[in-house]
């Protein structure tokens, strides 16, 4: 008796508490043709370790926390790897130095906003996840490094700024708790924004004239 | 050499053929339901004295009895197909992949991969490629947002060298699109359960409908052309009367849709069908 009320007690807690996914997933890496640049790649403490944090409306619902940041680090790498010739990261000063004579540009991913729903909220048998980025291009040059060993930029000299949105879905499942579905959405999301990053990178203006050799005009603008 | 059946239906009465547990969830389902039988006669054969347990011994075997029974099914099969490979597809490949653009379904990853057994089962000679390694190996041109939707987009495809060798390497020589869902159209009844020291128990009774119906297009990846669309549709109904443990009597709708499809596909690509 005593084992039967410490499960319903359980059960009854497990009702309304919190849920967390911390999002895995293998990610493939894309088919295209390399650009002939080198790359090098900024991920920001808040873009590594991306979370997203819903408090419950009530009690029947649930805290809801999303940790992206290790998934999202795991899948832009392998995205860009497969996009150019070279992708360096810049972690810090001596990174910086290493590289700035190979360094063709520097790319600084940022997830804007993260939006999810699942059943208990509209009703419908779909889980979903969508995010939006916003991608910048600066010359290594406008990266600066500090004696405390941290490395800053001035987002006013990035020579491409521009915005994508990804979304992700998956229907619920036989067997499948809330967790693994929204994993799930969070990884179809993903690639979802894999997809629309390779075929929008070249339609961007000034990612095109980069990639032509035409030059950064914006940041070199700036610099007069 | 063209054939066409425009309309041809094949309407199946209810109850005649209702193969158990196809649909992948029934199964696992259903594979739960006989692990919970076996482990209770387990306890059958060390404690025989013990009437509780002789009681479900009894209800074990009439779980046995409602998993064995089907809810019944009826499948209307529409065929329109041309250019058939009357000398079969010899050494190439063919890749069956579900649309995942709609904003309120999906197409079941389970689903494609049952009309894939099926065939392969049908003709070992036939390489079916595996749907999510097909969808990897060429990241990222057949997500939601980049599947090509008409037979015009495969050549933009193609002109993306990587591309082209990976379909080369593959020898694809048919890529199958299958559109559609499996819904719940209706339930009712009621069902109540208890836990006390004596045991456990159910009583009550529900009843569910649901509707298959799914379209298979298929295009000729070389000729690059549309040569024939499939559709099948499903409906059954199911039950679970209860009796202290509840006896699940189950339409295996989806099941019945896939080897609907997944014949007349085969029958398209089989030279020994």
């Amino acid at each position: 008796m005593k084992w039967s009320s410490a499960v319903i007690v359980a059960m009854a807690l497990s009702a309304c508490g919190s849920k967390q996914v911390i999002v895995q997933g293998n990610f493939p890496t894309p088919i295209i043709e390399k650009h002939s640049k080198t790359l090098a790649v900024v991920y920001t403490d808040e873009f590594a370790n991306h979370e997203f944090f819903d408090q419950a409306a009530g009690r029947k619902e649930s805290d809801w926390l999303v940790k992206t940041g290790d998934a999202q680090v795991q899948f832009w790498d392998t995205l860009l790897t497969g996009m150019f010739d070279q992708v360096v990261h810049i972690r810090s000063h001596d990174d910086l130095h290493e590289h700035e004579d190979s360094i063709d540009a520097v790319i600084i991913p940022y997830v804007v906003d993260l939006q999810y729903t699942i059943p208990t909220h509209t009703n419908v048998k779909i889980y979903e996840i969508w995010m939006r980025y916003r991608f910048r291009l600066v010359t290594l040059d406008a990266i600066h490094d500090h004696d405390n060993g941290d490395l800053s930029y001035d987002p006013e000299t990035s020579f491409a700024d521009w915005q994508l949105t990804a979304y992700g879905k998956t229907p619920t499942a036989f067997l499948q708790s809330d967790e693994e579905a929204v994993n799930l959405a969070a990884i179809v999301a993903l690639r979802d924004a894999g997809a629309n990053f390779v075929t929008s990178f070249e339609r961007v203006n000034e990612v095109k004239a980069w990639l032509d050799g035409r030059g950064v005009e914006r940041y070199e603008k700036g610099k007069k | 050499m063209v054939r066409t059946m425009s309309g041809a239906k094949s309407n199946l009465p209810a109850c005649t053929q209702t193969p158990i547990l196809v649909h992948p969830a029934i199964q696992i389902k259903s594979t739960s339901q006989m692990k919970g039988t076996s482990q209770i006669k387990g306890t059958v054969q060390v404690k025989s004295t013990s009437v509780w347990v002789n009681r479900i011994a009894k209800i074990a075997s009439g779980s046995i009895a409602g998993i064995l029974l089907g809810g019944c099914v009826s499948a209307t099969v529409d065929e329109m197909t041309f250019m058939e490979p009357t000398e079969g597809i010899g050494d190439s490949s063919v890749v069956i992949l579900g649309r995942r653009h709609a904003p309120d379904y999906d197409t079941e990853f389970e689903f494609i991969e049952c009309i894939g057994d099926h065939i392969r089962s049908g003709d070992k000679s036939i390489t079916v490629l595996h749907e999510i390694e097909f969808i990897n190996m060429l990241y990222p041109w057949f997500e939601p947002r980049t599947a090509p939707m008409r037979t015009q987009d495969i050549d933009k495809l193609l002109q993306q060298p990587p591309v082209a060798d990976k379909f080369a390497e593959i020898k694809l020589e048919y890529m199958i699109w299958v559109d559609g869902t499996t819904i719940e159209t209706n339930s009712s009844g009621s069902m109540t359960c208890g836990v006390g020291p004596g045991g456990a128990g159910c009583f009550g009774f529900g009843t569910w409908g649901n509707t298959s119906d799914y379209e298979a297009t298929i295009w000729d990846f070389t000729d690059q052309t549309e040569v024939g669309r499939i559709s099948a549709n499903t409906t059954g109904q199911s039950y679970m009367p209860a009796v202290v443990v509840p006896i699940p009597i189950i339409a295996p709708v989806q099941g019945t849709a896939c080897d609907s499809l997944g014949e007349q596909l085969l029958k398209y690509l089989s030279a020994n069908h």
